[in-house]
């Protein structure tokens, strides 16, 4: 790794003889860069992870693209008509039962919490993703940001070096990137589609890192002279863009999972979303404030119970492992791993075995920073037709998840004269699953 | 509570029907002079600093990017710099509205303003837009093409694309057609009356959504409309109401077709079912058609503030990026106009003019206040925006980037033949260059209200092999193999420069980037391209300054 004083070129004398056209300017850049290399490094190390007391709160969400099944999941009902052929199981939380599909998260209930109420009532897969991304109903003449991008904006620092919203997903059905909107492109997503690396993140072997960097801070003494006597948000956008761009490469590595050991590697494992959510680990660990992993494609309005076993197993494995892991380097207590997608399954099952759309009573989970592990709020009616008792929607969950990480869920957002709270007007955290 | 609501509410209408009965400067004062009146005025009221004028290589270069669309090419920035300067600055603004660039820049400035919040790049809607700005088609009479235009008229059908588009969200279509063409939010007001702006009542949100409640699609994805249907909503004390076909300031238009019996209704109820699953059959037409209302009422000389201001303040936010209604969407009695009787005395004029938007882009590029230079070298803290007594600097449109990237970065001396060819040879030349920023379009953000360079702007410029391969290729019609030929590094930094920033480099700017070249002598090719790629990412080319 380039040190500090050279790190506009490779080679030391090229430093030295340019150090004149450098000034100032290289110098400050190089200062900030050298600190989050110095952060990287550290945290490379488990036990140092641990030690460093971290104050960044962070959240991986696990979106279960397509819409999984409650009862499959989080809100079994065996024994009923619509219950299916699936059993329930006891966790490590007294009084909660989750469905048999999920043996490895049943021995992790402690850290977890289940809302099972959810009335969101919208069941189509656009509207319904965009509701619970949002936690508000589309406006029109307004774009809402996403949770990835309000957490990215609340919890990151504005000079990241390291990306502070990733999006990944599995399947090449239910790729939502993920949105920004009014907060602006600065919080927009870092999505990877068909590969493991975001795109643009490395140098082509056609430019060299001499003139890759030189270049950089021929810009940088070109910016200077033009930034000096000119006030404008805008304008420093662009130069906060720029300046990230020689931290965000070296944080590439963060996505390359042969950098972990092979014992942690196995733990994970070789199937896909596993090794996202690992992924997903190293960058929380490095100051990632969202990652978004999602896993599709659980739309099965057929052969909902093999559909189920298969995606289930897959879960149950990535997320236990990951709590886990995270617990273990003393990241969960500020890690938020949350379940969710754009509604739940239908307690009828219908002709091809499978079960429709349905956003009128189902769950979701939230586990680790904030949450009051092993707990459960609401309750759906014995057969899960609708919810008996504590009736939410998407905006009590969406300020669930803001106050879980400590972020005020009514600071309201200035849009021209129209102020916006974070969550949607008048909604209220769930307090009973909570810390 | 009420009471007091309702005073406001005929104030602000009083203020309506006076618009241009107050005492304003004469209609035929130059436009230009009007301007700097106004602007002037506030500013020497409340004793405010001005920024200097800007120099001729920023003048030419904001200019050519307002009305081009483009940076301007060293060709047209020497002849600019060598020209009389006490008449070049009309001339050039003439002749770039004459210019087939204004064409292009103005079709894509309305249509990043139409397609509003979404970023569709729809085809035929782009064709309709240059179709109508190659005549400088009124404003009005645009607006009356995308709400209410002839389907059977190849252009105006692709006009009513703007509500083909809505056309399933009557949210969508009722609060765009606010924002886009009045200038007026009132989304807040569709659950309950507006919290901070006593103008709107739930009354105009549901007044507006009459005109457009009735408004389907076809199979044929015709638009259609309903033969009868209202609007009903809830106020916020639980009572259920009707809606009026009510414009923004309150006149209603009535709906004069008789009742409709049972029998009618399920007539005209199967017929707009089959036309939705049909697609053979030929639409038919109510004699009440609430678009047409709408754009009648908005049009009418009664009513057409809201019209008129609204294009305005919409096109001097382009011209100085910020609105004298800001942000230019909340145009109501709580966020009044920085400069009232200069909005009125355009809107005036525009009216008059037969809503001649050249005409009012014209005026604003002759004005004092739009060559103000946006450097603010003082001590104390810059004036408040509003005043425009410094200019804003403006991020370029992803087609002005695009389109400056490609114009940066051609072989300077190409430029020179157009000087003297005929106007036709250009505008090929022009609309080639148009569809090769098609492929750049997509990589940059679209400029507005919470406007950020996204990271992904800065890794693609670092790390995208397009860069390479594209902009800094070294043939020989590219600037970078122009730049080699050059023995001279002094000339080839001259040459880069006036190539992309329009301007020479500083003394500073000279000293160290000759060092740095010095310094790579052993591989100069290298060091030329890490130079103009250092140019090309720079706010400098970034903004319009």
């Amino acid at each position: 790794m380039a040190q500090p004083g050279s790190i506009f070129c490779g080679s030391a004398d090229h430093g030295l003889s340019r150090r004149g056209f450098l000034g100032a300017a290289g110098a400050a850049t190089a200062g900030t860069f050298a600190a989050d290399m110095t952060r990287l490094d550290g945290l490379k190390n488990p036990l140092l992870a641990g030690q460093v007391k971290r104050q960044q709160k962070s959240v991986i969400l696990l979106w279960l693209a397509g819409g999984a099944s409650q009862f499959e999941t989080w809100d079994p009902k065996p024994g009923q008509s619509t219950g299916g052929p699936y059993s329930k199981i006891k966790t490590s939380a007294n009084d909660v039962h989750i469905s048999e599909l999920l043996p490895k998260m049943a021995q992790r209930m402690n850290h977890t919490a289940i809302i099972r109420s959810i009335n969101s009532k919208i069941g189509d897969h656009g509207g319904g993703a965009s509701l619970m991304e949002t936690g508000r109903v589309k406006d029109p003449g307004l774009i809402y940001p996403d949770i990835g991008a309000i957490a990215a904006r609340e919890l990151g620092r504005a000079d990241s070096q390291v990306p502070d919203y990733v999006s990944m997903y599995t399947s090449t059905e239910g790729r939502r990137k993920g949105t920004s909107g009014f907060l602006g492109a600065r919080y927009a997503p870092m999505f990877l589609s068909d590969k493991q690396i975001p795109d643009n993140m490395r140098r082509l072997e056609a430019i060299s890192d001499v003139d890759h960097k030189d270049r950089a801070a021929l810009r940088d003494l070109l910016s200077k002279r033009f930034t000096k006597a000119r006030h404008s948000e805008k304008i420093n956008s662009h130069t906060t863009a720029y300046s990230r761009v020689h931290g965000l490469m070296s944080s590439e590595k963060l996505f390359d999972i042969e950098q972990e050991p092979e014992s942690v590697r196995a733990k994970y494992g070789p199937r896909q979303f596993a090794q996202q959510c690992l992924i997903a680990r190293r960058l929380v660990e490095a100051g990632t404030p969202f990652v978004k992993v999602a896993r599709a494609w659980w739309d099965s309005h057929g052969q909902n119970f093999e559909t189920h076993r298969e995606l289930c197993a897959d879960l149950d494995h990535a997320m236990s492992t990951l709590l886990d892991d995270l617990e273990e380097r003393g990241l969960l207590e500020n890690t938020l791993v949350v379940t969710l997608g754009e509604f739940g399954r239908t307690p009828k099952i219908n002709a091809s075995l499978g079960r429709d759309h349905f956003a009128n009573a189902w769950s979701c989970s939230l586990s680790g920073c904030g949450v009051r592990g092993g707990s459960f709020y609401g309750k759906t009616e014995p057969e899960g037709n609708t919810v008996a008792d504590g009736e939410v929607g998407a905006a009590e969950v969406f300020a669930t998840i803001l106050e879980a990480l400590g972020i005020d869920h009514e600071k309201e957002y200035m849009i021209g004269s129209r102020p916006i709270p974070l969550s949607d007007f008048g909604a209220k955290p769930i307090k009973e699953v909570l810390a | 509570m009420f009471r007091a609501c309702l005073t406001v509410a005929t104030t602000f209408l009083c203020a309506q029907v006076s618009l241009y009965a107050t005492d304003l400067l004469p209609a035929d004062q130059p436009m230009e002079s009007v301007i700097d009146h106004y602007v002037d005025d506030l500013i020497k009221t409340n004793d405010v600093q001005t920024a200097s004028q800007i120099d001729e290589h920023i003048l030419i270069r904001r200019l050519t990017l307002d009305l081009a669309g483009r940076i301007p090419t060293t060709a047209e920035l020497h002849a600019f710099v060598s020209a009389d300067p006490a008449t070049r600055r009309a001339k050039l603004v003439d002749k770039l509205l004459a210019s087939p660039d204004f064409i292009d820049h103005h079709r894509n400035e309305l249509q990043v303003l139409l397609e509003y919040p979404d970023r569709r790049n729809d085809k035929d809607f782009r064709n309709y837009l240059l179709w109508a700005t190659e005549q400088n088609r009124p404003w009005n009479t645009m607006f009356r093409d995308m709400l209410a235009g002839d389907e059977n008229d190849e252009y105006q059908k692709a006009a009513l694309q703007f509500v083909r588009h809505r056309a399933k969200s009557l949210d969508d279509l009722t609060n765009d057609t606010a924002v886009l063409f009045f200038g007026v939010n009132v989304s807040c007001a569709k659950c309950h009356d507006h919290p901070l702006v006593e103008d709107w009542k739930q009354d105009h949100y549901y007044g507006m959504q009459s005109f457009f409640s009735r408004t389907f699609l076809t199979k044929k994805q015709s638009l259609g409309e309903k033969f009868y249907g209202d609007v009903k909503f809830t106020t916020t004390s639980g009572v259920e109401k009707q809606a009026q076909f009510m414009f923004l300031n309150g006149s209603v238009v009535k709906d004069d077709t008789p009742e409709l019996d049972d029998d009618s209704r399920k007539k005209y109820d199967a017929l707009v079912k089959k036309l939705q699953q049909d697609d053979k059959i030929e639409v038919s037409y109510p004699e009440f058609r609430p678009r047409e209302r709408l754009v009648e009422t908005a049009s009418h000389k009664d009513n057409d503030a809201f019209l008129a201001r609204n294009i305005v303040n919409r096109i001097w936010h382009r011209m100085t990026g910020r609105g004298i209604v800001d942000p230019p969407d909340q145009l109501h009695s709580e966020n009044s106009p920085s400069h009232p009787e200069l909005l009125d005395w355009l809107a005036r004029d525009t009216v008059e003019n037969g809503y001649d938007l050249k005409r009012l882009i014209r005026g604003i590029a002759l004005s004092r206040i739009y060559s103000r230079s946006s450097e603010w070298n003082s001590a104390a803290a810059p004036p408040s925006p509003h005043y425009f007594a410094v200019a804003i600097p403006r991020p370029l449109s992803p087609r002005q980037y695009a389109m400056s990237l490609l114009v940066a970065t051609r072989n300077p001396p190409h430029w020179e033949q157009w000087l003297t060819k005929p106007a036709e040879d250009w505008k090929k030349e022009r609309t080639n260059l148009e569809n090769a920023t098609n492929n750049w379009d997509d990589a940059f953000e679209i400029p507005g209200e919470n406007f950020q360079v996204a990271v992904d702007e800065a890794l693609f410029f670092s790390n995208n092999n397009r860069i390479d391969n594209d902009l800094l290729r070294d043939s020989g019609d590219r600037l970078v193999g122009h730049l080699k030929k050059l023995d001279d590094p002094e000339a080839a930094l001259s040459a880069a420069f006036e190539a992309v920033n329009s301007r020479q480099p500083t003394d500073d700017e000279r000293k160290a980037i000759i060092e740095y070249l010095e310094s790579r002598r052993e591989d100069s090719p290298a060091a030329i391209k890490q130079v103009v790629w250092a140019l090309l990412t720079g706010p400098e080319l970034r903004f319009n300054h």
